[in-house]
């Protein structure tokens, strides 16, 4: 590669790269600095594992972002590869009603939980008709997953469908003449092909549900994920230091996950679309 | 190939059937809601815009504002964004794979982290602050990854040094090699690139939240704003208008992601 | 159909839609924290003041813990210029450094009670607390008529209060119960031991306003001010009802303040003479909040509040003591109810 062109791509990266350490680097540093500056000190980074109610807030995230991916996945898996294979009338309708929640805001999930299954909403009118009882789940820990769920899918389908679409069919085919069941096939010969497109959708999965915010914001449940503590830190009492040190863990703690999907996956984040 | 119409079709059919009217139905229900007289009453009570009007009125100016900062942010995430995912397909070493790695970071770290680092900075610098830039600068640190993905993508999938070498060979400079070569062949990564970004552009809440002033409403803001404040059929017809905004986009974005038939972009 | 046209189309849409805004910004301003256009019919007087004084004003949907923090963490460099609190916020203010002392007009006749001794915050209107009711929403069951109502198993999932920690609203509420169940502003064991017991109730918490969720009939019982209910009852004609209840209830005055180094601290000054001059009391009066200045309030309008014999049973809140409690208040709340 010759000098001229080492330079050329130098001075492509450069204005990313000087944007990226101006406003992103440098204020996280800055903000990391803050978080030890607050009336704990340093020992406020350990807060987070000490002070049962933000280890209690940390462990509910988690374990909210780690249900949401996996249903997430499954049920993105099942249907994405389902439209994948199949054309029928109607299909590309479904695939465009599929990715419509990509744009909304938490705010607007959070509503749309509500209509599912607020007072007056479809779910509970539903059961009141059938068992005579509103199962009104909106503001619940249901409610939440189920916000969380309707979020996740549509960024998860289209990575599955892209790379469903690559899974050669003449394996499959090998497979069935083979002897090998419907069950056995997709364990043996999708799954493994899709893992890629999986590990790489399930971190970005993960990734926003563990910073959602907007939804729980708006359900106002009694589970406070960690987004809306760091939220109340900042508003309640200016806790600029309490807030700057949990954002920093729970960045810390998701960023540590999308690597170890990254490296688990075997692929870099842009192979796997 | 398998028999079209087998029993696991139909099964398959139905819980995809199902998993889209848990995602449409709420949206269609919220529709119904903007357009009613009376959301307690029910749609019994009759159907009206005014509530739309309302909201046309009233927050106007919030989507004027949000279409401003999403298309500056597309501006910005094109310009730095695209030549950036040019190096990272071009040249693999590890510095670039470093710069993969951090480019990532601002979709890991929650929004509220992102938005508190940029106060605690360049909250001192008062016109900053006040200004809508403050939350372009936001966005476009959460959308240049979605980018750059989406671009690198298309470039791993394309045999870029073969092209380059061919042009090179004939004697194109590295501007015209660029502009006239790469570019054009990473068009259905830039597309679809460049939806994301304008959709994510315009959703985006967590760090808006911190960062927008009285004076710098987006439309999520505002959303969230009137369904705390206001009658549910403002919030109702509100989010209308951002769908009535968002979903052609969102067409548009499906229909860009859709590869061409064999070997191609994604 | 290339992307060029298509990036031009949607800039000549941006362009067209933010063309109102740019006019916006060269007219004088000020900007307010904590003035949310359907609360106390903020959405009214910031017409009213741009029509009389030219100065506009943007709405802000911040509650009064949200504001407050929002100026300490901008203390260097203020966005707001003045900012609405509820009244045990504004001794917070001024201990916290970012209010600066203002005497409008007819400062000497607000009550000493309700105002800061030397004209950092005052009183401009104030409202009760009790239960805002949307009858339609109960199906049936009968509208609660005191605190201990509430924790009947008739009322699971319909009762709805703003959150303690963070709106001023949750702490009157918290207080006020505890005053009616002989606790004080010290002793605040019957309050926190109430709404512990409402928890099993399944009680909805929001943090910002929940008014349109009352009139969808999401909660259907909300504790939360008089003006706010009648606004419900008389402008949107919604099924509700106010109730106070019969252990007794608090009266919270809402006061306001200068910001300390505010970017238009004129325009702020002119528009804290606004809210306190004759019109906008009268203002205030017709959004069913009690003006500062009692004699605004025209009997026309007092006819549409609920009889006196009802308010004997409200009592002025102290907010200072209010203000030294508030921090405890949170704290309690977080830690025994969660």
């Amino acid at each position: 590669m010759d000098r001229h062109d080492r330079v050329a791509l130098a001075a492509l990266l450069l204005p990313a790269a000087t944007v990226f350490v101006a406003f992103f680097l440098i204020p996280l540093a800055r903000l990391f600095a803050i978080g030890g500056s607050g009336p704990r000190g340093w020992s406020a980074y350990a807060a987070v594992l000490v002070e049962p109610r933000y280890l209690w807030s940390l462990v509910s995230t988690v374990a909210l972002a780690t249900a949401t991916t996996v249903a997430t996945l499954a049920v993105s898996g099942v249907s994405g590869v389902f439209l994948v294979r199949h054309r029928f009338p109607g299909r590309d309708l479904l695939v465009a009603m599929l990715t419509l929640p990509l744009a909304f805001p938490g705010v607007v999930i959070g509503f749309m939980v509500i209509m599912l299954g607020g007072r007056q909403g479809a779910v509970p009118e539903i059961t009141d008709a059938l068992f005579g009882e509103r199962w009104v789940f909106a503001y619940s820990m249901v409610g939440l997953f189920v916000g969380y769920l309707y979020f996740s899918i549509p960024r998860t389908i289209l990575t599955v469908m892209a790379a469903a679409e690559k899974i050669d069919p003449r394996i499959e085919e090998a497979a069935r003449s083979l002897g090998a069941g419907p069950l056995r096939r997709v364990r043996d010969v999708i799954v493994p092909a899709l893992r890629p497109a999986l590990f790489a959708a399930g971190a970005i999965c993960f990734a926003t549900a563990m910073g959602a915010f907007g939804t729980a914001f708006t359900l106002a449940t009694k589970i406070n994920v960690l987004p809306m503590v760091i939220y109340t830190e900042f508003t309640l009492q200016a806790n600029v230091a309490m807030a700057a040190a949990l954002s920093f863990v729970l960045g810390a703690i998701t960023w540590a996950v999308l690597a170890a999907a990254r490296s688990a996956s075997g692929s870099t984040v842009a192979a796997a679309g | 190939m398998r028999p079209r119409r087998s029993a696991a079709f139909w099964a398959l059919l139905a819980f995809t059937l199902a998993v889209c009217a848990f995602l449409v139905v709420p949206v269609a229900m919220s529709m119904l809601a903007g357009m009613t007289r009376n959301y307690f009453v029910g749609w019994r009570s009759g159907l009206t815009l005014d509530w739309v009007l309302k909201v046309w009125t009233d927050y106007r100016h919030t989507v004027g504002l949000s279409l401003q900062i999403a298309i500056a942010c597309l501006a910005c995430t094109l310009v730095l964004g695209v030549p950036a995912a040019y190096v990272l397909a071009r040249r693999s070493n590890a510095f670039t794979r470093a710069v993969e790695e951090l480019l990532v970071m601002p979709v890991a770290v929650p929004g509220l982290a992102t938005a508190l680092a940029l106060i605690v900075t360049f909250g001192g610098w008062g016109d900053l602050r006040r200004s809508w830039l403050f939350i372009l600068i936001g966005h476009v640190l959460f959308t240049l990854p979605f980018m750059v993905r989406s671009v690198l993508a298309v470039m791993a999938s394309i045999d870029l040094r073969t092209l380059e070498e061919g042009a090179r060979s004939l004697g194109a400079g590295f501007a015209q090699r660029f502009f006239g070569i790469v570019l054009p062949n990473c068009r259905p990564g830039i597309v679809a690139g460049s939806l994301m970004v304008v959709t994510l552009s315009l959703g985006e809440f967590n760090m808006t939240l911190l960062l927008h002033t009285p004076l710098t409403p987006t439309l999520p803001v505002g959303l969230a704003d009137a369904y705390a404040s206001l009658r549910i059929e403002v919030g109702s017809a509100y989010t209308l208008v951002f769908f009535v905004i968002v979903v052609p986009l969102l067409v548009a974005l499906q229909r860009a992601s859709r590869p061409r038939g064999r070997g191609a972009a994604r | 159909m290339s992307r060029r046209q298509m990036l031009q189309a949607a800039a000549a849409i941006g362009t067209a839609a933010a063309a109102p805004r740019f006019a916006f910004a060269q007219t004088q301003r000020a900007i307010c924290y904590n003035c949310p256009p359907e609360w106390a019919d903020w959405g009214g007087m910031l017409r009213l003041v741009a029509q009389r004084t030219g100065i506009v004003v943007p709405p802000d949907n911040k509650n009064s813990g949200q504001s407050l923090a929002a100026l300490i963490a901008e203390k260097a460099n203020p966005v707001a210029d003045v900012t609405y609190l509820g009244g045990q916020v504004g001794p917070q203010a001024r201990a916290a450094e970012v209010i600066a002392p203002y005497r409008p007009a007819r400062w000497n006749d607000i009550p000493a009670t309700l105002k800061d001794p030397d004209g950092f915050w005052f009183t401009i209107h104030s409202g009760t607390l009790g239960l805002f009711v949307n009858t339609a929403a109960l199906r049936g069951r009968a509208v609660p008529r005191a605190w201990a109502d509430l924790l009947k198993p008739e009322y699971k999932g319909l009762v709805g209060y703003l959150n303690p920690a963070s709106a001023a609203v949750g702490q009157v509420g918290v207080i006020a119960v505890n005053l009616a169940l002989g606790g004080s502003y010290d002793q605040l064991d019957p309050g926190i031991r109430f709404f512990r017991q409402l928890q099993a109730n399944a009680p909805i918490v929001p943090t910002q306003t929940a008014y349109a969720r009352v009139l969808s009939g999401e909660i259907p019982i909300l504790l939360d001010y008089d003006f706010n209910a009648y606004r419900a009852k008389h402008t949107d004609k919604a099924p509700v009802e106010f109730v106070i209840p019969a252990e007794g209830t608090q009266q919270l005055p809402y006061v306001m303040a200068l910001v300390a180094r505010g970017p238009n601290p004129e325009q702020g000054r002119r528009v804290l003479d606004f809210v306190l001059s004759d019109e906008g009391q009268r203002h205030w009066a017709n959004a069913f909040l009690r003006p500062v200045f009692p004699d605004a309030m025209s009997a026309e309008v007092r006819a549409r509040f609920l009889p006196e014999a009802e308010y004997a049973r409200a009592r002025p809140l102290d907010v200072f003591k209010l203000a030294a409690a508030a921090k405890t208040i949170g704290e309690r709340y977080q830690k025994d109810v969660g």
